[in-house]
């Protein structure tokens, strides 16, 4: 039996949220109907864009560029600051509402999640008009829109679910459904072909999903090896992957950056951003379940040039003091002392916590485990603040930074 | 230089020393096996980390020497009907090789200017029995280091003194250290790439032939009958091994160590190599279980030991003590825990003839 799958993807997710919660409190101004977007701090030199509403999109705003550029583009463009503890909470009540519709919902990312509807008709109906019914009490109960893409597995799904946007459901469900409606799509629409592997199959004359699918595989087998099989399985809808409700998204590693508000000259100042920056990746490591032995830290001059050095632990950890340690010794190596403007630290090569080796060298100290569990435990309760460092106290500098914005809440997910 | 040999005599002897030939060098000489007619045929394989000498009797015609490069030899000589086969030099080192009714003609390299083996100069040396240096090995390498970053950990630590020779192996999450008794009164200490030790071990048979052990400057060699094996030694000092053995155990249990294995390997049928789950032990009075939780699904098993110490929940990664414990040929074995997040060992009953230390993992819900 076929599965049924659907896809739910919020539209311009952060501004759609920052907009529904500013018509709740009263703004008389859509966000979503004028040309706005959701940017940084630019004072504090973070001045890039978020996310963008409709009418910036027909401005040719990018995400991603800096918020100077887009206000050349348009001059009346409006630019609201992130709110992360707002996103979490949006979240949360999608995911609520989801949960009524199916048992299996994996969260994909922060707009976006998988529901398997198989067997949820005789309750909702049949997938098309629960997919409206969904997409309905979103916008009515929460104030947002979303996109439902409905198929037989994930992949056509989310490709369903992108093809008109906003607030639309799309449904592939058909051999012939699929070959009308994500056949003629150009192919580094699918899944999988980036713009390392979409020139590739140009040069193969391969320009839509349809054109792959039905190539040669032993071409595709020559020029791409494995990964041209894999795809062209995907462009004829070929994918099987379960809807797992405790599969979180797939974390590679987890890393935070930040750029200083002003640059860092000595050493003692470079040392307290970064284990600023270790508390948080610190804490999402530990909310995520897992333990790493890849850390790599990255170092960002004034002239915006970026050297990085990693070093692999023998025993997979995720105590902030001792990934602090080892990000510590390798900024020691390669900074040269000139001024900084940002740092980064990322942690990787994961392995779950319930499988952690304990190693003949460094031994287990269940202590450190239990205080960091501690003090993550009361800044999500209290804030961030609520606890820090001594030696950040009358520092200017915050004890946790990357990833949040001060003064707001914790996130408590390590989306 | 002409010779005629049995085939295999000889296939034998190239499957020997092709494990010492870099299969890829930017040298020919170096991916070739060099061949010596003398007394009797010698074959020598060197990537100077390994190096093989194997000799096999053969009928001289005429003495001298060349190199042909090991894969194609081999692949030769391995599909030549089993008979005598004649191996002849004639000009420009263009070697013919005849079978019966086959016939090659394969170009070689002249055999001087290959690196042969260091002599030994015999300063520090002791023997014993091929079976009981196969144990030893055996029953070690399985915990040598792959990691080659942490260089000496992949090397296995050879150490003779008191009329006994040790071998330690550790990974850093385990460690294995054997001993066998020795006649020699020598005293040395030498780390030995476990890859080579590899290669020993599938050389040397279970006789009770004996196997002459000998280091000279930074080799070591090991010399058979009819075969020698010179490998390289890594630079460093091993780690102090014998501080990581606890002194004090809070659990120690006895116990039948082919029940035991048993039970973890059906315990581990239910991982997976893509995510790896530990074994839970769960020690009460004197009963043993067995315990795993997988996403495939669970298994349980209670064992019966015997037990002198108090109550423990332990996690382990099976293949660790399925390792350990596969190596071990007594009926019962002693393990002593010493914590639920620090190491166990296990030894024999009466003697300390062996000793693996494994750390656990650390199960979620002991946090």
């Amino acid at each position: 039996m076929d599965r049924i799958i659907m896809h739910i993807d919020v539209n311009s997710a952060y501004l759609s949220w920052e907009a529904a919660y500013r018509k709740q409190h009263g703004y008389s101004t859509d966000l979503r109907e004028i040309p706005s977007v959701v940017g940084g701090d630019e004072e504090s030199r973070h001045g890039i864009v978020l996310a963008k509403s409709g009418p910036a999109k027909k401005y040719g705003i990018k995400t991603g560029e800096t918020l100077f550029s887009a206000r050349q583009k348009c001059s009346r463009l409006v630019v609201v600051p992130p709110n992360y503890y707002l996103y979490m909470q949006c979240h949360n009540a999608l995911l609520e509402i989801l949960h009524e519709f199916s048992p299996q919902v994996q969260v994909f990312s922060i707009d976006e999640a998988f529901i398997d509807y198989t067997g949820m008709q005789r309750i909702y109906g049949d997938p098309v008009s629960a997919a409206h019914i969904l997409k309905e009490r979103i916008k009515n109960e929460l104030g947002f829109t979303v996109n439902i893409g409905i198929a037989k597995n994930k992949l056509l799904a989310k490709m369903a679910g992108d093809l008109k946007k906003p607030d639309m459901v799309h449904a592939v469900l058909s051999e012939e459904e699929m070959k009308e409606k994500i056949w003629p799509l150009p192919v580094k629409k699918l899944y999988g072909v980036g713009h390392a592997t979409a020139p590739k199959l140009n040069r193969l004359n391969i320009f839509t999903i349809g054109q792959l699918a039905q190539a040669d595989t032993e071409l595709l087998r020559f020029h791409l090896k494995s990964w041209g099989v894999l795809i062209q399985k995907y462009a004829n809808g070929i994918e099987d992957s379960v809807v797992s409700s405790d599969m979180r998204p797939p974390v590679k590693g987890i890393g935070n950056s930040c750029t200083s508000p002003f640059d860092i000259y000595s050493k003692e100042e470079a040392l307290k951003v970064l284990l600023s920056l270790c508390e948080m990746v610190g804490m999402r490591l530990r909310q995520s379940g897992f333990c790493a032995k890849l850390v790599s830290v990255t170092l960002r001059g004034t002239d915006l040039k970026r050297f990085s050095h990693q070093c692999k632990t023998f025993m997979a950890t995720d105590n902030t003091m001792k990934i602090y340690q080892i990000a510590g010794r390798l900024m020691g190596e390669m900074w040269s002392g000139k001024p900084l403007r940002g740092m980064g630290i990322r942690v990787s090569d994961l392995v779950p916590c319930d499988f952690l080796q304990i190693s003949i060298f460094e031994g287990y100290n269940e202590k450190k485990k239990k205080l960091d569990d501690t003090i993550d435990r009361l800044r999500m309760k209290y804030g961030i603040n609520s606890v820090f460092r001594s030696c950040f106290l009358g520092s200017g500098l915050p004890p946790v930074s990357g990833g949040v914005i001060e003064g707001y809440q914790m996130m408590t997910n390590i989306l | 230089m002409k010779v005629t040999v049995l085939k295999q005599d000889l296939l034998d002897a190239i499957n020997i020393v092709q494990k010492a030939v870099m299969p890829k060098s930017t040298t020919p000489i170096l991916e070739g096996i060099y061949m010596e007619a003398n007394e009797n045929l010698k074959l020598i394989g060197n990537s100077f980390e390994l190096g093989i000498q194997y000799t096999v009797d053969a009928q001289i015609e005429q003495t001298g020497s060349v190199v042909l490069n090991a894969r194609i030899f081999g692949e030769i000589v391995k599909r030549l009907p089993d008979a005598p086969v004649s191996i002849e030099v004639i000009e420009n080192n263009k070697v013919r090789i005849e079978c019966i009714n086959s016939f090659f003609e394969i170009f070689g390299i002249d055999g001087e200017n290959y690196p042969l083996l260091p002599e030994d100069d015999n300063d520090l040396q002791l023997t014993l029995p091929q079976a009981t240096l196969k144990d030893l090995i055996r029953q070690t390498i399985f915990s040598v280091g792959s990691d080659e970053n942490r260089k000496i950990m992949t090397g296995a630590l050879m150490q003779a003194e008191n009329s006994e020779i040790k071998m330690v192996t550790l990974d850093g999450f385990r460690m294995a250290v054997c001993r066998a008794v020795i006649k020699d009164n020598v005293e040395f200490k030498v780390i030995i790439p476990g890859k080579n030790m590899n290669e020993i071990l599938r050389i040397l048979d279970t006789s009770d032939n004996p196997v002459k052990i000998s280091l000279s400057g930074n080799t070591v060699s090991f010399v058979l009958e009819n075969c020698r094996i010179v490998s390289n030694v890594l630079d460093g000092e091993f780690m102090n091994y014998k501080s990581y053995i606890p002194s004090q155990f809070e659990t120690v249990i006895e116990i039948n160590t082919r029940d035991f294995t048993e039970s973890l390997e059906r315990a581990s049928l239910i991982s997976s190599d893509v995510k790896r789950y530990p074994v839970r032990l769960q020690i009460e009075e004197d009963t043993l279980t067995i315990h795993s939780v997988t996403d495939i699904g669970v298994s349980k098993e209670t064992l019966r030991i015997e037990n002198k110490g108090s109550d423990l929940i332990i996690g382990f990664n099976p293949k660790y003590l399925i390792d350990a414990l596969k190596s071990i040929s007594d009926e019962t074995v002693k393990i002593s825990f010493s914590s639920s997040i620090g190491p166990c060992i296990i030894t024999a009953i009466d003697n300390e003839d062996y000793l693996y230390l494994i750390l656990p993992v650390r199960l979620a819900n002991t946090r």
